[in-house]
């Protein structure tokens, strides 16, 4: 009888408790949502300090934001006339709109906060490096990474325009402006972003079906080669840490575990970790609406959403003047240098050549030079946007954050 | 050549034709379906539109919101200065000064008594439009006005620019 009802808890349990290594292949295999995981890991890929876990949290953002988004649908209306009454509509008319709202913002902002971190954590701990694996080629993700960082980022732009208030207006008429200040092309790019001369009905339709459908199809499909390359280069690039430990002799103990229950339980910690997380935001934090959107007149100052500020900070202290011919600061700043910036970082995991043993650590020695260039650069970028956030003030004059001056009423 | 190495370069050559036609018709497709997204048409307002009887300008400032448009009178003349920033596309503010004031701008001393601030990006105009401080790249473009011979009504002229002194005798 004990024996009996100890078989039929093995038959409950077994998936999550395998007992030898046919079945923790099984428990992976015969699971839809597990079977793109291998049947063991390393400990070390799992361990909290190593990846800080920062591309789990951003998969589970999207994946809030998608089912959020899809609700959203149903409630709001893409056109000039009723896009920002439905906004208001969600806070004050439709019940928990405000909450579905908030959580769409919240999770947005945190979605582009951990993509940016696990681009830093990648870069500190060479994880772009292929270290002595002859299969791996993990320069390849490190470009769709970048690549899936600029989804994110038109994703959170595309949808600020949504509400169509003077925030969305003015962030997205200094956007466009941008494009449109590119030399040459400039008029044909900001013409079809726009469809017209102006920001309209043909913007506001444009940039809707491209937040709905277009880029979170994009980035599923860059998401699911992301996590389809882990495999293909033999896990993350802290394996190459033991590879390298067992071919010069030393003694490595056997750290692989079974992914099921090891993986699948961090998997679950993480998801609900940031789901807590979203929902503390969410209860606690409102979710700003300006008036209704007018070209008419521009709030003083217009801020950029906040990873776009040091953008906005650019674009205001790079206009070129020599003699006669000026280049418009929107393209150098809003344009050339984020390009390159983005271009450099990018291209580095080809150009890297420190060595196989600087492979999935942190701060390696051997490559002390290069984070010290990146983190310079990174908190150049952080800096600009602290900047532009509090030192910034009407006419986007530079003043202490307590010291606004009082402005006089603007006919 | 033999028979063999004829037939085959043949099956090679018609192979490329066939990607030719294959990828080409391919390509095709998807430029129509960018050049769909080209609007042939605009149903915007159009660049030149009519704004208001000139005896019911103000003396001074006259902003026409609809048009983000500054019109100017000072006695019998009038003239049209754009508020959309040079830089990238705000709405500029106007900032007078209530008198007229002595201000020294770009090593010049010049007479004002308003200025064209920019809220986003801190671009300043001078009372003609021309920038002195802040990233736009060009001054505040001038438009020219006439009278409607039907109704007498201001009409402004969006589509061209003229000097910064061009004025309308009214």
């Amino acid at each position: 009888m004990k024996e009996k009802l100890y078989q039929v808890w093995r038959a409950l349990i077994w998936t999550f408790d395998p007992a030898d290594r046919g079945e923790a292949g099984k428990a992976i295999t015969r699971n839809f949502w597990l079977h793109w995981f291998p049947p063991r890991m390393t400990k070390r890929s799992l361990s909290w300090g190593y990846s800080l876990w920062l591309g789990t949290i951003s998969a589970v953002l999207f994946f809030i934001l998608t089912i959020t988004g899809i609700i959203l649908m149903f409630l709001y209306v893409p056109s000039v006339e009723r896009a920002y009454q439905s906004i208001k509509d969600l806070e004050y008319a439709v019940s928990f709109g405000w909450f579905l709202r908030n959580m769409h913002r919240w999770a947005a902002h945190m979605m582009v906060a951990s993509v940016f971190l696990h681009m830093v954590r990648v870069f500190y701990t060479g994880a772009y490096k292929n270290g002595i694996s002859h299969m791996a080629k993990r320069q390849i993700n490190w470009v769709v990474g970048m690549i899936l960082l600029g989804v994110t980022l038109l994703l959170s732009f595309s949808g600020y325009l949504l509400p169509w208030d003077q925030l969305a207006i003015w962030a997205v008429t200094v956007g466009t402006q941008i494009a449109r200040s590119v030399p040459i092309l400039g008029d044909d790019i900001y013409y079809v972003l726009a469809g017209g001369t102006r920001l309209d009905q043909n913007a506001l339709i444009r940039f809707y079906t491209l937040h709905v459908i277009f880029l979170p199809a994009l980035l599923l499909v860059l998401f699911s080669y992301h996590m389809w390359r882990i495999r293909k280069d033999e896990g993350l690039a802290s394996v190459e840490q033991e590879k390298i430990a067992r071919k010069s002799g030393k003694p490595v103990q056997p750290e692989m575990v079974f992914s099921t229950p090891w993986a699948v339980r961090r998997i679950i910690l993480v998801s609900l970790g940031t789901f807590v997380w979203v929902l503390f935001l969410t209860v606690f934090l409102e979710s700003p609406l300006e008036e209704p959107a007018s070209l008419e007149w521009t709030p003083n100052p217009a801020k950029a959403p906040w990873y776009f500020l040091w953008l906005q900070e650019l674009v205001a202290i790079t206009t070129i003047r020599i003699g006669g011919f000026t280049l418009n600061g929107g393209f150098i700043g809003g344009v050339l240098i984020p390009a390159i910036l983005g271009g450099a970082a990018t291209i580095w995991a080809f150009i890297d050549k420190s060595p196989p043993e600087a492979t999935g650590v942190w701060f390696h020695r051997s490559r002390l030079v290069q984070n010290l260039v990146f983190t310079f650069f990174a908190l150049l970028i952080v800096g600009m946007i602290i900047f532009a956030m509090y030192f910034r003030g009407p006419y986007w004059g530079v003043y202490w954050p307590w010291a606004w001056p009082e402005l006089p009423e603007i006919i | 050549m033999t028979d063999k190495e004829i037939k085959s370069k043949r099956r090679e050559f018609l192979k490329n034709i066939g990607r030719l036609v294959g990828y080409g018709t391919l390509g095709g497709v998807f430029a129509g379906f960018a050049r769909s997204l080209w609007p042939n048409i605009l149903y915007e307002p159009p660049k030149r539109v009519r704004l208001i009887d000139p005896k019911n300008l103000a003396e001074g400032m006259n902003y026409f919101p609809e048009h983000r448009l500054f019109v100017f009178k000072k006695g019998n003349e009038v003239w049209a200065i754009s508020a959309i920033c040079q830089h990238l596309g705000c709405t500029v503010n106007f900032v007078p000064f209530g008198q007229k004031v002595k201000k020294k701008i770009l090593g010049k001393i010049i007479e004002e008594e308003w200025e064209f601030h920019c809220p986003c990006h801190g671009s300043k105009y001078t009372q003609d439009g021309d920038i002195y401080a802040g990233p736009a790249p060009r001054g505040l473009p001038h438009y020219p006005l006439e009278i409607d011979p039907a109704t007498g009504f201001l009409v402004v002229d969006m589509s061209r620019e003229v000097k910064k002194d061009w004025r309308l005798k009214v």
